[in-house]
């Protein structure tokens, strides 16, 4: 476009959201500046302070603007479980939908040895540290259903194996509401495998 | 080759490696037999209501069709050849070791056949937790041999002689084993190991322990200064113990 630069280096900006296009961007630029500067200004503020405020909790890593998150903070919590999972998102969905009253463990991402990932990137030295305090009884993996997500879990569960401490894998398997023929084989199998006593 | 349209139909295939391309696709490395590594677009596989992206992990045997022009391509279509069993454990570092071995190794559209043959039967030894060194092993040779950098095995490199079985040799790197008794700079190694790595047997323990010592030494020498990241990553559960062991490799 090029008429104002202003509004180039804010269309520019958005673009780094995802899912966000050139022509989004300007939608979204442009409904900033003609309806809502206000929501633009609180939008920015929130920004700058998220951004230069927010760092990982000492515990587990979460995102938070604290030393320690509130889940790690809390009195309420079973100390003696930890849930070890990817990205500070699956703590969310995982507090949402289950009752779990322990505590997390975020990695903030998986072992990838083709992208240079090690345990040392995962921060897996603070996490033996808490197995070695001798406070935690089981470890549950509720790392992603991938190939890394599996490698993750297996590198955990061996530390934890080796200092006397339980580790569980959360199940693979047929979703709720799912028919078996549009199944992939591999989750299927999975899922024969795994099957329990009813 | 650029300017034509490139088209393959259910081409078996392995996932080498994935990531994240723009908002929703995923850029895969597959490896084929006739095509040997190529990348490919998995457009929306990274959505919501994908079904395929199960399929696009590592160590599955998969039949992909794509279409396209340049260095990419467009996978259009992808099933399971057979369920396969999916690798733990252990067996998952050795099956991340190949993985690099391939993408660091290999150019894309270099057909290697027999490297995939290798590789198929790696990751079912694998998978199945029986004979798994033997297959890697065998698995670096036939890579070794796609390259053009094919091991010496059955004779001396200096007197051209046949391999003995009792007799020990100082295996030079880019030159082949030479008759000695102490060797520096080189993997010694006895003619049995020798002969059975030429024959694709490995099944003596021994055997497998020296074949595994001339890969590292070998392999080393073609990867450079910038080691493995899987092979950092192998699990030492060796002694009961844990964590990566560096000097370790994938058994």
């Amino acid at each position: 476009m090029g008429y104002s630069p202003l509004i180039d280096r804010l269309v520019e900006s958005l673009r780094c959201l995802p899912g966000v296009g050139p022509k989004s961007a300007q939608r979204m630029a442009f409904h900033l500046l003609e309806r809502n500067r206000e929501g633009a200004l609180a939008l920015s503020d929130n920004l700058r302070q998220a951004v230069e405020g927010i760092g990982n909790c000492r515990s587990c890593r979460t995102l938070t603007e604290h030393d320690q998150c509130s889940l790690c903070a809390s009195d309420r919590r079973d100390r003696t479980v930890l849930c070890v999972v990817e990205t500070p998102a699956d703590v969310l969905v995982l507090e949402k939908a289950t009752g779990f009253r322990g505590l997390y463990f975020v990695l903030m991402g998986h072992l990838s040895p083709l992208d240079g990932i090690g345990p040392k990137e995962l921060g897996m030295d603070l996490l033996l540290d808490r197995l070695d305090q001798g406070e935690i009884v089981e470890v549950i993996l509720a790392t992603n259903a991938t190939v890394e997500g599996e490698a993750t879990a297996h590198y955990i569960s061996q530390a934890a194996r080796s200092r006397g401490i339980r580790s569980t894998r959360i199940a693979h398997g047929v979703p709720l509401g799912g028919e078996l023929e549009y199944i992939d084989g591999g989750t299927l199998s999975h899922a024969f495998a795994d099957r329990r006593e009813t | 080759m650029s300017g034509a349209t490139n088209k393959a139909n259910l081409q078996p295939a392995y996932v080498l490696h994935s990531r994240p391309y723009r908002d929703t696709s995923l850029l895969l490395e597959v490896l084929t037999p006739e095509f040997g590594r190529v990348g490919l677009i998995a457009r929306g596989a990274r959505g919501p209501k994908s079904k395929i992206r199960a399929l696009l992990q590592p160590f599955r045997g998969l039949l992909v069709s794509w279409s396209g022009r340049g260095e990419l391509y467009t996978l259009n279509n992808v099933e399971e050849v057979t369920p396969t069993r999916s690798l733990h454990g252990d067996g998952l570092a050795s099956g991340f070791y190949l993985n690099e071995l391939l993408m660091r190794l290999t150019e894309r559209h270099d057909p290697h056949p027999r490297t995939f043959s290798g590789y198929v039967r790696a990751i079912e030894a694998l998978a199945v937790g029986a004979a798994g060194p033997r297959a890697l092993r065998l698995f670096e040779k036939y890579l070794l041999e796609d390259l053009g950098y094919g091991l010496l095995l059955d004779h001396d490199a200096v007197t051209l002689e046949a391999i003995e079985e009792d007799q020990l040799y100082c295996y030079e790197i880019e030159r082949g084993p030479v008759a000695a008794q102490t060797c520096v700079g080189g993997v010694m190694m006895r003619g049995h190991s020798l002969i059975s790595l030429h024959n694709d047997e490995l099944e003596d323990p021994d055997s497998l322990q020296e074949a595994k010592r001339l890969m590292r030494s070998v392999l080393g020498w073609y990867l450079g200064a910038r080691p493995l990241r899987s092979r950092e990553m192998v699990y030492a559960v060796v002694d009961g113990g844990i964590g990566w062991s560096r000097d370790d490799e994938p058994r």
